[in-house]
């Protein structure tokens, strides 16, 4: 099966290479260390989080709650400390050296929007956080959670935070290779951009960010190797930290650079 | 589906092709890439319905038609065993499919177990247990990315003889009872099939809400062997019809807008959704698709020029060989994400892949007509004859 598979990728790999004639084939980009800024685009659109970033840019005291699944919790990583959530409090402290900045993290492995939004009341919202990271989307789609059931429990969740005077981002999926021929993330997708949308609510695009990165051979998210995959999880999650660190603080004023790593070409 | 036996060539309603073919074309798409810019452009881009409503409502008119007149013809019991004839073949189709599903997953092992997101995919319950996931695949339970349709299709096909029987004793209340089955459905939504795996999972297509639009189909189709429906002709019937499909048309627009260009409003965004179930077959999706069929119906007429033209032929041959190429295009839709995934396709690879698949879907159909062909009797002659009577 595996050489017959592996036969069948290059073929596939090989056959669209010649139809198009203009890509290069997969794995011959080396990886380049650390380089994984974020253009402006990513963020343009979305509305920003005032609260956040003039509590920030204030040296008022910021917690933050980051809810949500295997990715937050870092497992890949092999540690808490190595996951997203972490690297975010790393990136805002060296960023912003006299805010006072906690991430809490929250997630737990495997679970549905609705799962976790029936933890915010327990878990999250006696912690008075200023702002709430929900990341969210994976294990429905994996699970084919009703869209609908999907929809009205992101909404739920947007809302509870909201009611609580809380400042909320959501998250979505990881980008992933190789696996839309058997899972339907895009379905969800679309669904949390709808309402997202639909609450002014700023939406991190994490699956889109994370395949720009993959494009350009910064990551490898398909590993062979096992012994590598903690190294490269470390690495992709300690650029989404700080990918969420510019995105979060778009509109605050550091004292050290601009929010945003990004190339300014914006207009 | 295909209508073999019992109708010549000349009673072929070739709109009915033409239009399941472009549903098959629009599945394909969709299905390639769900987000994608020329999926803003399949049937959905019409309103708030999409090819899957097209698809099975085409598909009820064809089988109340086809199996309305096969009672007729061939008495009851015949026309039943026709019936479940078809409903095998769908559910060997079925298998076949849930077939290259796990051979899709076998050929994805590497990815499942070291990817950075390997952990996340776990969750997949059926790479825990294939051999469950193969009985509840058996039992149409287990519904996997593409998978959904057919076992909705299955089984209203598989209810299909009773509700003819139903047609021929009581009409009125036969649709009485189906419409609120789906009203019920709406409001209760707990009334749904459960799926693997359980316990909240059910069935993406809901058969208690989707039967509606087949049997309504299925009606329209069996009425029209017995000369119309007279009142679907009133003039003004046809203009509401005709103003709802432009305001859903227009609603439609301002999303795809919106979609492309941010800053553009999306047009009651928030106020509709709970209108817009798919699963459902919500009041919105169910009401645009009647609107389209019913307009359609009156402003092309059965033997329209273009019916018999070069730009219709393929869609009417690929609408001819329905389920083949239904399931060609869940086949290359699968190798299409993966070539894509491969490259991180953007735009021009997607046309590129679309069109591949589109030209390969076109190919088979052409080459199963001219299969079909050849293995009548005598051929030629049939073929020519049908040429000249059914296509004008």
């Amino acid at each position: 099966m595996s050489m017959m598979g592996r036969f069948l990728h290059q073929t596939i790999g090989l056959m669209t290479a010649v139809g198009i004639g203009l890509l290069a084939l997969p794995g011959s980009a080396p990886a380049q260390e650390q380089d994984c800024a974020v253009p402006a685009s990513f963020y343009d659109t979305e509305p920003t989080l005032p609260k956040t970033a003039a509590a920030i840019a204030n040296r008022q005291p910021v917690s933050i709650v980051a809810v949500g699944g295997a990715s937050t919790l870092g497992r890949a990583a092999g540690s808490p400390d190595l996951a997203w959530p972490a690297r975010l409090a790393a990136a805002l402290t060296s960023r912003f050296p006299a805010a006072r900045v906690t991430v809490d993290n929250r997630a737990v492995a495997r679970q549905t929007a609705q799962e976790m939004a029936a933890r915010l009341d327990r878990e999250v919202i006696p912690l008075k956080p200023t702002l709430v990271i929900w990341e969210t989307g994976t294990t429905d789609a994996v699970q084919g959670t009703d869209l609908d059931e999907f929809r009205q429990a992101v909404q739920a969740g947007i809302d509870r935070l909201r009611a609580s005077e809380v400042e909320v981002v959501l998250m979505d999926a990881q980008f992933s290779r190789q696996t839309h021929a058997v899972i339907n993330f895009e379905r969800y997708e679309s669904v949390l951009r709808e309402v997202t949308d639909a609450n002014a609510v700023p939406l991190f695009r994490r699956h889109d960010i994370m395949r720009h990165w993959a494009e350009r051979g910064v990551f490898d998210l398909i590993t062979v190797d096992r012994d590598k995959l903690p190294l490269v999880a470390s690495r992709l999650y300690d650029c989404i930290g700080r990918a969420v660190a510019d995105f979060i603080t778009r509109g605050a004023h550091p004292e050290t650079g601009a929010p945003g790593a990004s190339s300014g070409s914006h207009p | 589906m295909s209508t073999s036996g019992g109708s010549s060539g000349s009673e072929r309603d070739l709109r009915l092709d033409f239009f399941r073919g472009i549903a098959l074309f629009s599945i394909f798409i969709d299905h390639l890439a769900w987000n994608s810019l020329l999926a803003q452009f399949t049937l959905q881009a019409l309103g708030f319905s999409d090819a899957a409503e097209v698809f099975i409502g085409i598909s009820g008119y064809t089988a109340g038609m086809v199996y309305g007149r096969a009672i007729e013809r061939q008495g009851l019991l015949m026309a039943a065993m026709r019936m479940y004839h078809r409903v095998w073949q769908l559910y060997v189709a079925h298998v076949f499919l849930f077939m290259q599903f796990m051979a899709t997953t076998a050929y994805l092992v590497d990815t499942f177990n070291n990817a950075i997101y390997a952990e996340e995919l776990r969750a997949a319950d059926f790479l825990k247990e294939p051999g469950v996931a193969v009985i509840k695949a058996l039992t149409l339970q287990f519904q996997p990315a593409f998978m959904d349709i057919l076992p909705l299709y299955i089984v209203l096909l598989a209810l299909l003889p009773l509700v003819l029987i139903g047609f021929r004793l009581w009409p009125a209340g036969v649709l009485a009872a189906s419409f609120s089955l789906w009203a019920a459905a709406q409001l209760n939504k707990s009334i749904a099939l459960p799926a693997y795996p359980g316990p909240d999972h059910v069935w993406f297509f809901n058969p208690f809400c989707w039967q509606a639009l087949f049997f309504l189909g299925a009606w329209c189709g069996w009425r029209g062997v017995r000369g119309g429906i007279p009142w679907l002709t009133n003039r003004w019937l046809v203009w509401l019809a005709a103003a709802s499909a432009l305001a859903g048309l227009l609603i439609r627009s301002s999303w795809t807008l919106h979609w492309l260009y941010d800053p553009f409003p999306a047009l009651f965004g928030d106020a509709l959704w709970p209108l817009l179930s798919k699963t459902n077959l919500a009041a919105l999706r169910f009401a645009n698709v009647l609107v389209l069929a019913l307009l359609v119906a009156r402003l092309i007429p059965a033997q329209a020029a273009f019916l018999a033209g070069r730009v219709a032929r393929p869609c009417i041959m690929c609408g001819r060989h329905s389920l083949h190429v239904f399931c060609l295009g869940i086949l290359l839709a699968t190798i299409g994400r993966l070539v894509i995934d491969e490259f991180f396709g953007g735009v021009l690879l997607q046309c590129v892949v679309s069109a591949a698949g589109i030209a390969i879907m076109i190919g088979t159909a052409a080459l199963m007509d001219w299969f079909n062909a050849g293995q009548r009797p005598s051929g030629p002659q049939v073929l020519r004859a049908s040429a000249t009577d059914g296509r004008v």
